[in-house]
């Protein structure tokens, strides 16, 4: 125990006898604290405070230590073209940018003595996981990461709480965490598969990308997220898309209560077909409309249509089931 | 020793160092080329096997595939194919396999409703009915004890997230029924069960030493 602790310990200490003093007074009616005389009632309150003060201590050393300062773990490693780098993390931050040479470097913040960080490098692989000690806790066996990376190289992430972040990269993406909040920016020609149950996603500025998301109730922001696969599903959580849809890609946006709001500039060509169930359906910007559908088209419910040039255009699939969806035109600025 | 002779004691000393073996490579080209691109074949496969070892989640979707398929019995001792689990989790360890045996169950069930008619009657089959999830022994109750051992706000989490998947499904099916011809109305159906899928992976992650 540091001694800030037994200090503050001590203070309470000073302040509980006298207050226990003061309660055994009052459960002895018959028995004012002047007749049994001050020292003797000062005696039997000093005795069970110390009782309960040494339990407080045994207690507090069964329980997870937490270093009062975390650990630094500092990882180096020297890998090849297209590296591949897993990092699977129980509790904690993961954050990976680019490094500018061959390297991984791994800096990990251990929160207690409860967590310890292995790791592995087999050929140009290198995996990093979080080993939890007996009687670790979300707290004492948290670890935060901080990674550098060369920009080509396969990252795949797991935590259960996050936040997981990753930015400037260029080689594949996955992320998954059930709590964790997922943000991912700047990445160009790479597949990118997030995975969540609760925490909220954003991607921001995913170029040519193969992306993948997968959300039961957190939200899910595509800023400028474009490719030739860009597939969303989520339960409850909403999607929002804000970006022009690329020049020929495919996008399919499904939710079942989660609303969906896509906001595109004039000049998005795009073939779109927007469908609620027993959601509303609304579109801001005039579609030309189509003859063929997949779909009985009912008014309020349902809309397909072309918006641009249809030559030069992407597929684009809303789908609800009783959230609502809107495309709107963004405004310029 | 002749050729044949050789090609068939490679497979009892695969790296030709045997003394009769030997005298015959230094005689043929043919074997010693042959020998020779075996050993290499030999080395760079080991270092294959340590660059892409597969995950322990690969070996369990095989054996799982090979139990069902009756190719292989459980092993009460010795070497398994599995990775070593504690008892006490090691059903749960089946359940990311489970869960893609689930999604392969309901893409051919979605697959059959989605076949014209006309082939349906000409080829019968049985397709499993509204409560498809034990095919692949998956249910809520064994999600619901997995996160048994969790705070109570994270049991409320997932039993909130059970619910609303299981609404999802509902709907999904409803609706392809009402639309049987509609193919975003299936691909609903397989991406509720993806989110279902995927709600048991977690949980089973929740419970990793």
């Amino acid at each position: 125990m540091s001694g800030r602790k037994l200090a503050t310990l001590g203070a309470v200490s000073g302040a509980a006898s006298q207050a226990l003093t003061g309660a055994l007074c009052g459960a002895l009616p018959g028995t004012p604290a002047g007749l049994i005389g001050g020292a003797v009632t000062r005696a039997i309150a000093g005795a069970v405070f110390g009782v309960i003060a040494a339990g407080a201590l045994v207690a507090q050393a069964n329980a997870a230590p937490i270093h009062a300062a975390p650990i630094h773990k500092d990882l180096h490693f020297n890998v090849s073209a297209r590296a591949g780098v897993s990092v699977n993390n129980a509790y904690g931050s993961i954050s990976v940018k680019p490094s500018s040479g061959n390297t991984v470097s791994i800096n990990a913040l251990l929160f207690s003595d409860k967590v310890e960080v292995d790791s592995n490098q087999t050929g140009n692989r290198v995996d990093i996981q979080t080993h939890l000690l007996p009687g670790a806790t979300v707290d004492s066996g948290r670890v935060d990461y901080e990674i550098l990376v060369p920009a080509d190289a396969s990252i795949t992430l797991h935590s259960s709480t996050g936040p997981l972040r990753a930015e400037k990269l260029h080689g594949d993406l996955t992320l998954e965490g059930a709590d964790a909040t997922v943000d991912v920016r700047d990445i160009t020609s790479a597949h990118v598969h997030v995975k969540t149950l609760n925490g909220p996603v954003t991607l921001t500025n995913v170029q040519d990308g193969h992306v993948e998301v997968d959300s039961l109730s957190g939200d899910v922001t595509l800023n400028r997220v474009t490719g030739p696969l860009v597939q969303v599903i989520s339960t409850s959580g909403g999607i929002n898309y804000i970006g022009d849809f690329g020049d020929s890609g495919e996008y399919r946006l499904t939710s079942h209560s989660g609303n969906i709001e896509a906001t595109v500039p004039e000049t998005t060509s795009a073939n779109v077909s927007a469908s609620s169930v027993r959601g509303e359906v609304h579109d801001d910007i005039p579609l030309q409309p189509r003859t063929h559908t997949a779909f009985i088209v009912k008014q309020g419910s349902a809309f397909v249509g072309t918006m641009g040039r249809a030559a030069v255009s992407s597929t684009v699939v809303l789908r609800s089931f009783s959230g609502k969806i809107h495309l709107s035109k963004r405004t310029s600025k | 020793m002749n050729c044949v002779e050789l090609h068939h004691s490679l497979t009892e000393i695969e790296d030709g160092s045997r003394p009769d073996q030997r005298a015959h490579l230094k005689t043929c080209p043919e074997c010693s080329a042959l020998v020779a691109e075996l050993n290499l074949i030999a080395a760079t496969a080991t270092e294959l096997q340590a660059a892409h070892e597969p995950s322990p989640r690969v070996w369990n979707s095989i054996e799982i595939a090979l139990r069902q398929e009756g190719l292989i019995r459980a092993q009460h001792a010795g070497r398994s194919l599995l990775p070593a689990f504690s008892s006490r989790w090691g059903w749960a360890r089946w359940m990311a396999p489970a869960a893609a045996v689930l999604l392969l169950t309901v893409g051919i069930y979605i697959r059959q409703h989605s076949q014209p008619q006309q082939i349906a009657s000409t080829y019968p089959v049985a397709r499993p009915d509204a409560t498809d999830l034990p095919i692949a022994g998956l249910n809520d109750d064994d999600l619901m004890q997995e996160v048994a051992q969790q705070s109570p706000a994270t049991q409320a989490k997932y039993t909130d997230n059970l619910r609303r998947v299981n609404q999802y499904i509902a709907d999904a099916k409803s609706n392809l029924a009402a639309y049987p011809n509609d193919e975003e109305a299936r691909r609903s159906l397989l991406a509720a069960y993806q989110e279902k899928a995927m709600l048991f992976e977690f949980a089973m992650d929740r419970s990793l030493p």
